[in-house]
């Protein structure tokens, strides 16, 4: 049996949509059509994952993420549409795992839900990271890429840690500043950012004008693709 | 068209107009100037009479009495017709006075030297009298024109608030230019591309005002703000007054007035009458423009939160269904094995069901666009309502699923001349309507019945129901009552159905149904003979 997952959304058509897909991939599905019945279903029914439509018709999406992470850890997919940066933002620094812009294609959901599961199956952290061509060894404070050693500097190093540990996952702007500069460093470190980013991507991508490895999500923040 | 509250307030206002004095009469001159002898043939009169009388009775009078009376004479002529006539009966008082009272009589020789002395006091007084009384005299008569001037300003102005139109205010304040104050006068606007063009003229021959304007003048005026032309500082030597009409913030135009020669330029009355008139056209057009600015302030803001409604429920009712679709054909491609028969039907479904939705959103938004730019031709023909109800019903069974839909007809119910296609998807949006805002399974009731050459069509549901101030506004376009936000929606459907409706003459609303739901009556006009 697989992970139970459940979904929130006031779109009937939705709903049966992703019960039909997730049950052929084997996962079994609870669904709520409001959030406080989705808060409720949370509770009572444990699920692995939960798919949550910020656009809900009784309260805000990012109330309902709120109010579920007071007391669970279970990781939460968003669903929103193109325009609600802001929400999709507020959705991630406060808890959810990641999201995905309606209308979305079933396997980048499906892709998402695997990486979200799995973060929240192991925990533990593994000495070695390998990401495609790259990999980190974190007891060494090496990098590699095809078996050659990458120069980096401490802020590129940290900046690579902290999206490999969570590869697969986007990122916000807030998460990633807060994580490699520490909170105090919040408000004045922002643009620095985009700069290491792309001093990173000079030294590990192929073509750092396309970059494969860390891509941006516009507007919300970056993420280290996985393989697979 | 609803009036704005401004406009019936104008409409108010004009009623109390009081119609314009029709006096041929101007200002700036005596209003009843005598032939210029009548005062000095009359001061001789009455000198003469007085002599006449102290002839007869001079035994009776001192020369001291006569002397003071005959300055009456002085006074009368002083207050009558001014200081000319007073000091012309001042002269000949005194000769008379010598000629005829003063020893020896009638001869200019004066025995006693103190008689002089009484001709000089008496002279004296006679000329300062006279000066006063004359000076009362103009002070009255300035003071009855600059009456007459104001009060002529007041009934302009309330005329000009009155009226709506501009060019009909610029016309009345030339006229009255010209009937009240004698002035021709002219008024010049800016067009669109800023080239100022006679609005409105009066008093000028037809040829005249183009000719006499010149434009360099006129657009230094219009530019700079400031007076010009005969009179004043800059350009005195034209024949034409310039004037521009300024309000604090701008220059809205200029005002060329041929002023009756008075000396040299015009005299101060004049000037204050002018810079009357120049504000008081420079308010009017002031306001029309303000009162223009606020009503397209006003289209804008409405346009605007039209376009954020429609962008904001189109883009989540064109998402919705989209993103069914992409993600059941997105699912069934990922899934390619996984899927059991039943699943993958059941995608299929999901995208079916959300390209009707697509489809009845385009649908309903291309007959909004046809209402609103006047593109909707009724294609009548007389049709059978109960087959009309038939097709409503199919279009929209997905959607009823197995709702009970009880459908009570009248027997014996007339064709009626519609546009069917139309009236259709007025009952399949009415229908719709009323399975989307009732709960599962709950009943639905359509009855038509036809009385006096009109058909009723009502439509009842089970559902949320309607609350009283929101039974006229659901049949405004994005307008989405309070109590359907969790229903998806665009608040397009009852606009259009109202559309259509009124578009064939007949009616269309909501009410609350007596116990629970809600009731949509359509009323439509059998439809006349002379329709086929």
């Amino acid at each position: 049996m697989g992970a139970k997952i459940l979904i929130i959304d006031d779109e009937t058509a939705i709903r049966k949509l992703l019960r039909v897909t997730l049950e052929a991939h084997g996962y079994s599905t609870e669904e709520a059509a409001t959030a406080e019945n989705g808060i409720l279903k949370a509770s009572m029914t444990r699920p692995d994952l939960i798919i949550l439509d910020l656009g809900l018709p009784d309260m805000d999406g990012t109330q309902a993420l709120l109010k579920i992470r007071e007391w669970a850890t279970v990781p939460i997919v968003v669903l929103t549409v193109r325009e609600d940066e802001g929400g999709k933002v507020f959705a991630l620094d406060h808890g959810a795992d990641d999201y995905i812009t309606k209308p979305f294609s079933m396997s980048e959901l499906m892709a998402r839900i695997r990486v979200a599961l799995r973060h929240s199956v192991h925990q533990v952290d593994e000495p070695v990271l390998s990401v495609g061509p790259i990999t980190i060894d974190l007891p060494r404070r090496i990098v590699e890429r095809d078996g050659e050693v990458v120069k980096l500097s401490p802020i590129e190093y940290e900046l690579l840690k902290v999206l490999a540990v969570n590869a697969g996952r986007v990122l916000t702007h807030r998460q990633l500043l807060e994580q490699v500069w520490g909170e105090q460093y919040y408000h004045s470190a922002g643009n620095y950012l985009r700069v290491y980013i792309g001093h990173l991507r000079k030294k590990i991508e192929d073509d750092p004008t396309r970059p494969k490895i860390i891509t941006t999500e516009p507007g919300v923040g970056y993420r280290l693709n996985s393989p697979g | 068209m609803e009036q704005s509250p401004a406009q019936r307030k104008w409409r108010v206002l004009s009623s109390y107009v009081t119609p314009w004095p029709l006096t041929k009469t101007t200002i700036g001159k005596a209003g009843d100037d005598p032939h210029p002898l009548v005062p000095y043939v009359a001061a001789t009169l009455m000198v003469a009479v007085l002599t006449g009388v102290f002839w007869k009775l001079g035994y009776a009078f001192t020369p001291v009495n006569i002397a003071l009376l005959y300055l009456l004479p002085v006074l009368v002529t002083a207050v009558r017709w001014g200081l000319w006539p007073s000091f012309y009966a001042a002269g000949i008082g005194v000769v008379c006075f010598d000629l005829f009272s003063i020893p020896p009589l009638l001869t200019f020789t004066v025995n006693d030297a103190r008689y002089l002395i009484s001709f000089g006091v008496y002279l004296a007084v006679a000329a300062f009298t006279a000066s006063l009384a004359s000076q009362l005299k103009e002070r009255y008569s300035e003071a009855r024109q600059r009456e007459a001037v104001t009060s002529a300003l007041f009934t302009l102005s309330t005329q000009v608030a009155a009226a709506t139109n501009l060019r009909s205010v610029l016309q009345e304040i030339v006229r009255q230019a010209r009937e009240t104050f004698g002035f021709s006068t002219s008024i010049l606007l800016p067009d669109s591309s800023d080239n100022l063009r006679v609005e409105a003229k009066s008093g000028f021959d037809n040829a005249g005002a183009g000719e006499l304007i010149e434009p360099q003048i006129l657009q230094w005026v219009y530019t700079h703000g400031k007076i010009a032309g005969y009179g004043t500082r800059a350009y005195k030597e034209t024949s034409l007054l310039y004037v521009p009409l300024k309000t604090e913030s701008r220059i809205h135009g200029v005002m060329c007035i041929a002023v009756v020669p008075v000396g040299k330029g015009a005299s101060s009355v004049q000037m204050h009458v002018i810079e009357a008139l120049a504000s008081l056209a420079a308010v009017s057009v002031a306001r029309v423009h303000l009162e223009e600015e606020a009503k397209l302030a006003q289209l804008t803001a409405e346009s605007e939160r039209l376009r954020t409604a429609l962008l904001d429920s189109i883009s989540h009712e064109l998402r919705t269904p989209l993103a069914t679709i992409m993600g059941a054909v997105t699912g069934i491609k990922e899934s390619a094995g996984l899927l059991t028969v039943e699943a993958e039907q059941e995608l299929l479904q999901t995208i079916e069901d959300g390209a009707h939705r697509m489809n009845r959103l385009v649908t309903n938004l291309l007959g909004m666009v046809r209402l609103e730019s006047g593109m909707l031709r009724l294609n009548r023909k007389w049709s059978d309502i109960s087959d009309m109800i038939g097709v409503a019903l199919r279009q929209v069974q997905d959607s009823l699923q197995n709702r009970p839909v009880q459908v009570k007809l009248q027997d014996h119910l007339p064709a009626i001349s519609v546009d069917d296609v139309l009236i259709e998807q007025v009952l399949a949006n009415v229908l719709n309507n009323a399975v989307k805002y009732s709960p599962p399974g709950s009943p639905i009731l359509l009855e038509v019945l036809e009385y006096d050459g009109e058909v009723t069509i009502r439509v009842r549901d089970w559902g949320i129901g309607i609350q009283a101030d929101d039974a006229d506004k659901i049949f405004d376009k994005f307008y989405r009552s309070p109590l359907s936000q969790s229903i998806p929606g665009t608040g397009l459907g009852l606009a259009i159905c109202k559309g259509i409706i009124q578009a064939h003459g007949g009616d269309i609303f909501a009410r609350a149904a007596d116990d629970k739901g809600t009731v949509v009556t359509i009323r439509l006009p059998v439809g006349d003979a002379s329709v086929d």
